[in-house]
C-alpha cells in the first residue's frame, strides 16, 4: 500500500521535474533499477526537493504582496513626516553663481563616464525638511509642481537610485519660486548635501526668480557652480551651453480643457491678454488698438467682477467680459510682455491656443531655445518697436503664419504642456551636451509629427558624379548553372567599367568548379560562398565590394550588350541614389479588388525595374541586409520570390525618388522570363507578384514607388547620325 | 526497529533539508534580479498628501509682479536688440559701408574689401549706409588697430578681426560687433558677435577648390581616424582605440600610420582635431577633405554657428572621455556617417571654399537677423544649394522653392506658363503659341515684345489667358521675375523656336521629376580647348552636352528671382552685350545652384534644320561667344557645368511595338 502510494508521489514528482526544465536533473529512469533500501531515500530526497520546490514558488509569488504591503507602509507617507534638518547659522553658504561656467570647465564629466546607451543618469535626493536655528522652515517644503517634476525624473530612463553612478544629482529642495524661500538659509540648505562638492553637476529648476525691487533674471540663491534650469534668464545671465532655459509653466494648462483649434484666420489679428502690464506699454498697445481698430483686442482686469478664483480666468475689455484662456483661440498673434519678470505663463497659455507669440521682452531667452527654432513658431519684436508691432506683423504672408500656428501648438504639446515635458526636455538637452555623438537632431527637436511623417531624408542628398574611373562591382548569385554563369561571366567582363566581379555560391551541396576551369578576366574574380540558400544573399553587404556600384546581375542574363551595360552603369554614375535598371515595370491600384496589382505590359509608365541586372549604390545592400522594415526579408526567403520588388520599395522609401529604366530592353530572354509572355505559369506569377507588392505596401504603411513615364537612352539613341560616330551604338532591342 | 531507524533517519534528513532549504532561500531570492518590488520603493515616493500640496505659484502672484519700465541693459555687454539700430536697414535695405583702410594692405584684407564690394549689399556711401564696416589690421600683438571716423561708439558697426592675435580692446569696442576666426565661447556674444572660420592666406577670391568627396560612403580602405598635428599635418591611424591617438603618450604602441606633410588633406573618415588654436586651419581642411570634423574641444565656437547646425556635419566631443569618443566613432552607424560626411561637403562648397563665399554669408547672417520673421529659414541654411543661392526675398516658405520638395514631401504645384520672348524681327510667333496652348498643362502664355517693332494689337484666341508685356529691349529681361507668372514652371521660348504640343507635354511630365534642373531640347556642349588654352563651346550634336538652349526649356521661376538678385552685375551686362552669353549664364547659374547637369528630351528632327536662329551664329559660334565662355567662368571662380551622356525619352520611345500603345507617339514622326 505504502509502496503504492511512494510510487504515485514518484510519478507526480516526476511530473513536475520533467516539466521544469531547470530542475530537470537527469529524471526517474535510474530508479527503478535501484535498492529499495536505497530507494526510500531517493524518493525522500525527491519529496524534500518537491516541497523546496513548491514553497519557492509560494515565495515567488506570495511575498510580492506581502512586501509591497509591507513596502506601501513605508512609501506612502505624508510629506508633513519627512525627516527635519536643523540648520545653524553659521553653517556654509555656496558662492554666488559663476557666470563663466561651461560644461567643459564647471561640469565634471568623468562622472558620466562610459554608457553604453549613451543616456545620464540623474539621482534625486531624499525629501528632508529644512529648519534654522529656531525651528522655522526655510521654505515650503514641495510644492505641487516641484513634486510632480521629481516624479518624472523617477519614472524615466535616467532615473539612478545608486548616488555613487550618478553623473547629474537633483535636490529635492524645492527653488521653482523665490518668493518662497529664504536665499540664505536655502543656499547652506544646498551646501550640505552629500554630494554638493561645490554644486558641480548639481541641477537645480527655477521658474519665478528674482524678487523686489529690481527682481534678478536668475535665482538669487548663491549656487556656486550648479547648472540652473531657469524660466526667465536674460542674456546677461543665461550661461550659454551650461543653463538650460525652460518655460514658466501654465497651471492652466491642466486645469482647463482646451480642444486643438486648425490655423487660419482668426477674428482678432493681435491680442493682449495680460494683466499686469506697465502703464507705458498699456498706452502702447491701446495706441495699437485705437490705430487698427477691431483687429487688435486688448484685454485687461475685469475690475467690476467680484474677486475670486475665477478672475484668472476672466478677461475685460471695457465692460465686455471674455473667457480666458479660450479668447487666445480667436487670435492670430498674441502679445507676449515682459513683466517684472521676463519669463511668463502666458507664453505656455498663448503656443497652447494655436496663437503666434508675439515677445516683446528685450534680451529674453526664450524657453529650451538651446534646441528649438523660435523662428518658426514667434515673432520676437524689440520693445522700442512696439508700436511698429501691426505693421511687421502684417508684412508675414499667410501661409508662413498657418505654420507658425501649427509650429506653436506643437511647440505647446511636446514641450510645455506638463510639468513632466518640461522636465524630461531639460534632462534630454543635458543629455545631447554630454553626448554629443547620439543627440536628437534639428528636425527630431522641431519637426511636428506631421512634417516628421511626409519628409524624406534621402541618405545619399549630396548632388555627386562619382569619377568614372572608380568602375562598378558585378554580384553574380548562382546556385549550379555553371555554363551559363561562364557565359555571363565573359559577356560582363568586356564592359570596359568593370572592377571586379563577385560570384555569390548559393548552393551548399555542391563546390564551386575548380580555379582553373573559370573563365581567365582582366578583372579580379572573386567566389563567396553562402551558408544557406537565400535570395537575400544577393543584397548582402559583402566585405569584398570595393565600389560604390554594384551591379546586380543573374546567371543566365547573357543578352546584354557590353554597350548597354557600359551605358547603365554611366546613367548611374547620374543618378547615384536611384535604382537603374533594364526591363521596367508597374504597380496599379485595381480598383475592383480594392487592392494594388503587378504589371507587366507594354505601359507608358514604369514604377520599378528588375534586379535581375540593376545597377545601385553598395549602401543600399547594407538596408537591405540591416534596416528592412518588418519581416519583409525573411518573407522574401522563405517565398523565393519578389527580392527585386523588396529593393525596389526600400530605395523608393528612403530616397523618395523613382527608378531609372535604361533602354528599350523590355525582358530578360531566359528560361523563367518567358512565362510572362502569356503561358499559364504567369498567371501564378503574376498573383504571387501582385501579393508582395500588396505585403510590402502594408509593411511599409505606405506605396514608396514612384511613377515616371521616361526612359534613360544615349544622347543620340536611334537619331539620325552616323553609328560610328555614336558612343553606344549597340544598344540591345526589347 | 529498522522502520524506527529509517524513519529517525527520514526525520533527519528532512529537517537538514529544510534548514538547508531556509539559508538557501534568501540566497536564492537575492540571485533574482531586480524584481518591480525591490527597486519601486527607492525611486521619488508617491506622497499620500499630494492632492494637498501647495501650487509653486498662487494664482494671485503673478499678477502682483510690478512690472518694470524699459531699462538699459544691465552687465556691460551688449546684445542685438540692446546696441544695434535695424531701423534705418528696415527702410532701405541692408547698404554696407566699408571704412577706407589707412595703411599698407595684405593680400588677404584685399581680398575681403574686393568679395564686399562684389556683395550686392555694398554702398560707396556711409550715409546710406546702416552697417559699417571696419576692417581691424594687423598690428604688433597687445595692440589694436585705431578706430575710424564716425565710428559713434561702434553703433551699427562691424569689426572684421581676421587675426589669431587677441586685440584686448575686443571688449571694449563698445557697441561694435565683432566678426572673429574661431573664438572661444567665452568672450563670444551669440546672437550679435560672428563667429567666423579662420582663412589660410592664399585662400582664393571666388569659386575655390571644390570638396575632395568623390563618393558618398568612405572607401573600404580608408582609415578611420585621422590626427590633426602641430605641426599642420596630419597623421593617420587605425582603429585601435588602444592607441589614444590624441596626446601623444601612448605613441609607442600604434599600429600602421602615415604623416602627411603641412598642407596636405587628410584621407579618413573622421579627423581629430584638438583644441588649440592652429587648429582651426585644420577644421576647414577636413571639411574640404569630406573628413568629418571631431572638435576634442568644446571650447571654441564654430564658424557661422547662429545658421548652422553643426551637430550635422561636426562632432563636438569631450577630450575628457578620450575612449567614450573612440567607441562612440567606431560604432556610429553607417547612415550617421555617410550624412555627415556630405554635410561637410556641403558646407564646405556653400559657405567656406572662398573668401567671397565667407564673406557674404557673413552679412547674410546679419541680414537674417534683420529680417527677422522673413530671414532664412534653418532648412535654407542646412541642406543644398545653400543660404547664399536660396533668397528668403523669393518666398518664406521652402515649398516655393524647387530644392525642398523632399525634405517637405511637397511637389511642385500646377502647370506651367509659357514665356515668349519676341526679338528684333518683330514677327507675332502665331504657331507657336498655337502648339503651346494647346497643351493640357500650360496655365497662361505670357508674350515679352521686346522689338522695336510695336505689337501687334490683335492676338490669337487661346484656350488660356495670353498676356502681352513690354520688354526692356534687354536680352536679360528674359530672366526677369515678372509678377505676371503665376506658376513654378517656366517654359522659356523664343519667338522662332517651334515645338509640337506633344513634346512640351512630355518635357513638362519629365521637369516635374526634376524641378531643380533645366530640362530642354537643343543642346551644346562645353570643352576645354588646348590649343587656346581655354574654354570652348560647341553647337554640334554629340553625345555629351553640358547646356540646355533657353529658346526653348522648362525650369523653375526661382532661377529668374536668383538670376536678376544674385548674379553680378558684371555678367548680366556682359549677357546684354552678346546675346548668346544669355543662355550661358543662365546654364552656368542653374548648374552652381544644382551641381548637375541639365535634362535633355527628344525634339523633332525637322524643327532642327528648319530653325538656323535657334543655334546662334551657326555650328561655329563667334569669337565673342567664345570669349563669353571663358568670362563667364572668370566671373565664377570656376567652370560649373557639368556633362550629361543620356537624354529621357518617353518609355515605349521609337520601339517595335504598335504606335497604338505610345502615349507619345507623335514624338516619333519623323
Amino acid at each position: 500500500m505504502g509502496q503504492v502510494c511512494l510510487e504515485r508521489e514518484e510519478e507526480a514528482a516526476c511530473v513536475i521535474m520533467c516539466a521544469s526544465v531547470k530542475y530537470n536533473i537527469r529524471g526517474p529512469a535510474l530508479i527503478p533499477r535501484m535498492k529499495s533500501k536505497h530507494r526510500i531515500y531517493y524518493i525522500t530526497l525527491f519529496s524534500i526537493v518537491l516541497l523546496g520546490l513548491i514553497a519557492t514558488g509560494m515565495f515567488q509569488f506570495w511575498p510580492h504582496s506581502i512586501e509591497s504591503s509591507s513596502d506601501w507602509s513605508v512609501e506612502k507617507r505624508s510629506v508633513r513626516d519627512v525627516p527635519v534638518v536643523r540648520l545653524p547659522a553659521d553653517s556654509p553658504i555656496p558662492e554666488r553663481g559663476d557666470l563663466s561656467c561651461r560644461m567643459h570647465t564647471c561640469f565634471d564629466v568623468y562622472r558620466c563616464g562610459f554608457n553604453p546607451k549613451n543616456k545620464i543618469k540623474v539621482y534625486i535626493y531624499s525629501l528632508k525638511k529644512y529648519v534654522d536655528d529656531f525651528g522655522v522652515p526655510v521654505s515650503n517644503t514641495i510644492s505641487r509642481e516641484y513634486n510632480e517634476l521629481l516624479t518624472a525624473i523617477s519614472d524615466s530612463d535616467y532615473y539612478t537610485d545608486d548616488i555613487s553612478r550618478a553623473c547629474l544629482f537633483v535636490p529635492s529642495i524645492d527653488v521653482l519660486n523665490q518668493n518662497t524661500l529664504r536665499i540664505k538659509e536655502t543656499a547652506q540648505a544646498l551646501a550640505q548635501l552629500s554630494r554638493w562638492d561645490r554644486g558641480t553637476n548639481h541641477l537645480l529648476f527655477n521658474m519665478l526668480p528674482g524678487g523686489p525691487p529690481d527682481y534678478n533674471t536668475a535665482l538669487d540663491v548663491p549656487r556656486d557652480r550648479a547648472l540652473l534650469a531657469g524660466g526667465g534668464f536674460s542674456t546677461w545671465t543665461y550661461r550659454q551651453g551650461y543653463d538650460v532655459s525652460i518655460p514658466v509653466y501654465s497651471p492652466l494648462s491642466a486645469e482647463v480643457d482646451l480642444p486643438e483649434k486648425g490655423p487660419g484666420p482668426r477674428r482678432y489679428f493681435l491680442l493682449s491678454s495680460q494683466m499686469a502690464v506697465h502703464p507705458e506699454y498699456r498706452e502702447d498697445l491701446e495706441a495699437l488698438q485705437a490705430r487698427h481698430g477691431e483687429a487688435v483686442l486688448v484685454l485687461d482686469k475685469c475690475t467690476n467682477l467680484s474677486e475670486g478664483v475665477l478672475s484668472v480666468r476672466r478677461r475685460c475689455h471695457k465692460h465686455q467680459v471674455f473667457d480666458y484662456p479660450q479668447v487666445l483661440q480667436e487670435a492670430t498673434f498674441c502679445v507676449v510682455l515682459r513683466g517684472a519678470r521676463l519669463g511668463q505663463a502666458v507664453l505656455s497659455d498663448v503656443l497652447r491656443a494655436g496663437c503666434v507669440p508675439v515677445v516683446i521682452a528685450d534680451s529674453y531667452v526664450l524657453p529650451f531655445s538651446e534646441v528649438l527654432d523660435w523662428k518658426r513658431a514667434s515673432v520676437v519684436v524689440p520693445e522700442e518697436k512696439m508700436s511698429e508691432a501691426y505693421s511687421i506683423l502684417q508684412s508675414i504672408p499667410q501661409r508662413q503664419i498657418e505654420e507658425m500656428q501649427r509650429q506653436a501648438r506643437w511647440f505647446w504639446e511636446a514641450y510645455f504642456q506638463s510639468i513632466k515635458a518640461i522636465a524630461l526636455a531639460t534632462l534630454q538637452i543635458i543629455n545631447d551636451r554630454i553626448y554629443p555623438y547620439a543627440a536628437l537632431s534639428y528636425e527630431e527637436w522641431n519637426d511636428p509629427p506631421t512634417v516628421k511623417r511626409g519628409s524624406v531624408s534621402n541618405p545619399l542628398f549630396l548632388p555627386l558624379i562619382p569619377p568614372q574611373s572608380q568602375g562598378f562591382t558585378a554580384i553574380v548569385l548562382t546556385y549550379d548553372r555553371v555554363e551559363s554563369l561562364f557565359r555571363v561571366i565573359t559577356e560582363v567582363s568586356k564592359v570596359p567599367s568593370l572592377s571586379k566581379l563577385l560570384v555569390v555560391w548559393n548552393n551548399q551541396n555542391k563546390n564551386p568548379p575548380e580555379d582553373s576551369l573559370w573563365p581567365k578576366i582582366r578583372v579580379p574574380l572573386k567566389v563567396v560562398r553562402t551558408a544557406e540558400n537565400k535570395l537575400s544573399n544577393r543584397f548582402f553587404p559583402y566585405d569584398e565590394i570595393e565600389t560604390e556600384a554594384v551591379l546586380a546581375i543573374d546567371d543566365d542574363i547573357i543578352m546584354l550588350t557590353s554597350d548597354e551595360l557600359q551605358f547603365g552603369y554611366e546613367v548611374w554614375r547620374e543618378f547615384p541614389d536611384r535604382l537603374v535598371g533594364y526591363p521596367g515595370r508597374l504597380h496599379l491600384w485595381d480598383h475592383e479588388m480594392n487592392k494594388w496589382k503587378y504589371e507587366s505590359e507594354w505601359t507608358n509608365e514604369v514604377s520599378m525595374v528588375l534586379t535581375g541586372a540593376a545597377f545601385y549604390h553598395k549602401y543600399f545592400n547594407y538596408l537591405y541586409t540591416y534596416k528592412m522594415p518588418g519581416d519583409i526579408k525573411n518573407w522574401v526567403d522563405a517565398h523565393m520570390n519578389c527580392e527585386d520588388i523588396a529593393m525596389n520599395f526600400l530605395v523608393a522609401n528612403v530616397t523618395g525618388k523613382a527608378v531609372i529604366k535604361v533602354t528599350p530592353r523590355k525582358k530578360f530572354k531566359c528560361p523563367e522570363c518567358t512565362a510572362i509572355d502569356g503561358l499559364s505559369l504567369d498567371q501564378t506569377h503574376m498573383v504571387e507578384r501582385s501579393e508582395c507588392i500588396n505585403k510590402f505596401a502594408s509593411v511599409f504603411g505606405t506605396m514608396p514607388l514612384k511613377v515616371v513615364e521616361h526612359r534613360a537612352d544615349p544622347v543620340l539613341y536611334k537619331d539620325d547620325f552616323p553609328e560610328k560616330l555614336k558612343s553606344f551604338p549597340n544598344i540591345g532591342s526589347l | 526497529m529498522q522502520s524506527w531507524r529509517g524513519k529517525s533517519l527520514w526525520l533527519a534528513l528532512s529537517a537538514s533539508w529544510l534548514l538547508v532549504l531556509l539559508r538557501v532561500f534568501p540566497l536564492l531570492r537575492l540571485a533574482v534580479p531586480a524584481r518591480p518590488w525591490t527597486s519601486a520603493p527607492q525611486g521619488w515616493p508617491r506622497w499620500l498628501d499630494t492632492e494637498l500640496l501647495p501650487s509653486f505659484s498662487q494664482p494671485g502672484e503673478l499678477p502682483e509682479d510690478a512690472p518694470q519700465p524699459p531699462q538699459a541693459p544691465r552687465g556691460g555687454g551688449c546684445d542685438w536688440g540692446a546696441c544695434f539700430d535695424a531701423s534705418k536697414c528696415r527702410t532701405g535695405g541692408l547698404k554696407v559701408f566699408v571704412h577706407p583702410v589707412a595703411g599698407p594692405v595684405s593680400a588677404a584684407h584685399r581680398k575681403i574689401l574686393a568679395s564686399i564690394e562684389s556683395s550686392r549689399y555694398h554702398t560707396a556711401s556711409p550715409e546710406e549706409a546702416c552697417l559699417l564696416l571696419f576692417l581691424s589690421l594687423e598690428v604688433p600683438a597687445g595692440e589694436c588697430s585705431p578706430v575710424p571716423q564716425q565710428w559713434n561708439g561702434g553703433r551699427n558697426h562691424l569689426v572684421l578681426d581676421l587675426h589669431p592675435a587677441p586685440c584686448p580692446q575686443t571688449f571694449q569696442r563698445g557697441r561694435a560687433m565683432v566678426a572673429k576666426a574661431s573664438p572661444t565661447v567665452d568672450t563670444f556674444r551669440p546672437g550679435f558677435d560672428v563667429a567666423l572660420p579662420l582663412l589660410p592666406e592664399a585662400h582664393p577670391l571666388r569659386g575655390g577648390a571644390p570638396g575632395q568627396l568623390r563618393q558618398h560612403s568612405p572607401h573600404p580602405g580608408v582609415p578611420l581616424l585621422a590626427l590633426a598635428e602641430e605641426r599642420g599635418g596630419w597623421r593617420t591611424a587605425g582603429t585601435d582605440p588602444s592607441a589614444c591617438p590624441w596626446d601623444g603618450r601612448c605613441e609607442q604602441d600604434r599600429g600602421p600610420e602615415q604623416t602627411h606633410p603641412g598642407g596636405t588633406l587628410p584621407n579618413a573618415t573622421f579627423c581629430l582635431i584638438p583644441g588649440h588654436r592652429p587648429d582651426a586651419l585644420h577644421f576647414l581642411q577636413a571639411l574640404q577633405a569630406g573628413c568629418i570634423p571631431v572638435l576634442l574641444s568644446p571650447r571654441w565656437e564654430l564658424p557661422f554657428s547662429e545658421v548652422i547646425d553643426w551637430t550635422k556635419a561636426a562632432i563636438v566631443a569631450d577630450e575628457r572621455l578620450p575612449f567614450q569618443v573612440l567607441a562612440a566613432l567606431q560604432e556610429m552607424p553607417l547612415t550617421r556617417v555617410l550624412a555627415l560626411r556630405q554635410q561637410t561637403q556641403f558646407l564646405w562648397d556653400a559657405y567656406f571654399s572662398s573668401v567671397e563665399k565667407v564673406m557674404h554669408t557673413t552679412l547674410e547672417i546679419i541680414q537674417d537677423r534683420i529680417f527677422g520673421a522673413s530671414a532664412h529659414a534653418s532648412l535654407l541654411w542646412n541642406s543644398p544649394p545653400g543660404a547664399l543661392l536660396a533668397l528668403p526675398t523669393f518666398s518664406t516658405s521652402p515649398s516655393d522653392f524647387p530644392f525642398y520638395h523632399l525634405q517637405r514631401g511637397s511637389r511642385p504645384v500646377g502647370r506651367f506658363s509659357a514665356l515668349i520672348w519676341v526679338g528684333a524681327p518683330g514677327q507675332p510667333p502665331l504657331k507657336l503659341i498655337q502648339a503651346v496652348a494647346g497643351s493640357q498643362n500650360c496655365a497662361q502664355i505670357l508674350v515679352l515684345w521686346s522689338s522695336e517693332k510695336p505689337p501687334p494689337s490683335r492676338w490669337p484666341e487661346t484656350a488660356v489667358p495670353l498676356t502681352v508685356m513690354d520688354g526692356q529691349r534687354k536680352v536679360s529681361d528674359r530672366f526677369f521675375p515678372h509678377r505676371a507668372i503665376s506658376t513654378d514652371a517656366i517654359l522659356s521660348l523664343d519667338g522662332h523656336s517651334s515645338v509640337t504640343t506633344s513634346e512640351v507635354d512630355f518635357a513638362f511630365l519629365v521637369w516635374q521629376s526634376f524641378p531643380e534642373r533645366m530640362v530642354g531640347f537643343l543642346t551644346w556642349n562645353h570643352f576645354w580647348d588646348e590649343a587656346q588654352g581655354g574654354w570652348g563651346y560647341t553647337a554640334e550634336r554629340a553625345n555629351e552636352f553640358s547646356m540646355v538652349l533657353t529658346s526653348a526649356a522648362f525650369y523653375h521661376r526661382y532661377y529668374h528671382t536668383l538670376f536678376t538678385h544674385s548674379l553680378p552685375k558684371a555678367l548680366r551686362t556682359l549677357a546684354d552685350e552678346a546675346p548668346t552669353c544669355v543662355d550661358i549664364l543662365m546654364n552656368f547659374l542653374v548648374a552652381a545652384v544644382t551641381k548637375l547637369p541639365p535634362i535633355k528630351v527628344p525634339y523633332g528632327k525637322q524643327h532642327f534644320e528648319a530653325t538656323p536662329p535657334l543655334v546662334p551664329g551657326g555650328p561655329e559660334p563667334q569669337p565673342t561667344a567664345r570669349d563669353c565662355i571663358n568670362q563667364m567662368a572668370a566671373g565664377f571662380g570656376y567652370m560649373p557645368l557639368v556633362s550629361s551622356r543620356l537624354r529621357l525619352d518617353p518609355v515605349l520611345f521609337k520601339d517595335p511595338v504598335s504606335v497604338l500603345r505610345k502615349k507619345y507617339r507623335s514624338l516619333e514622326k519623323p
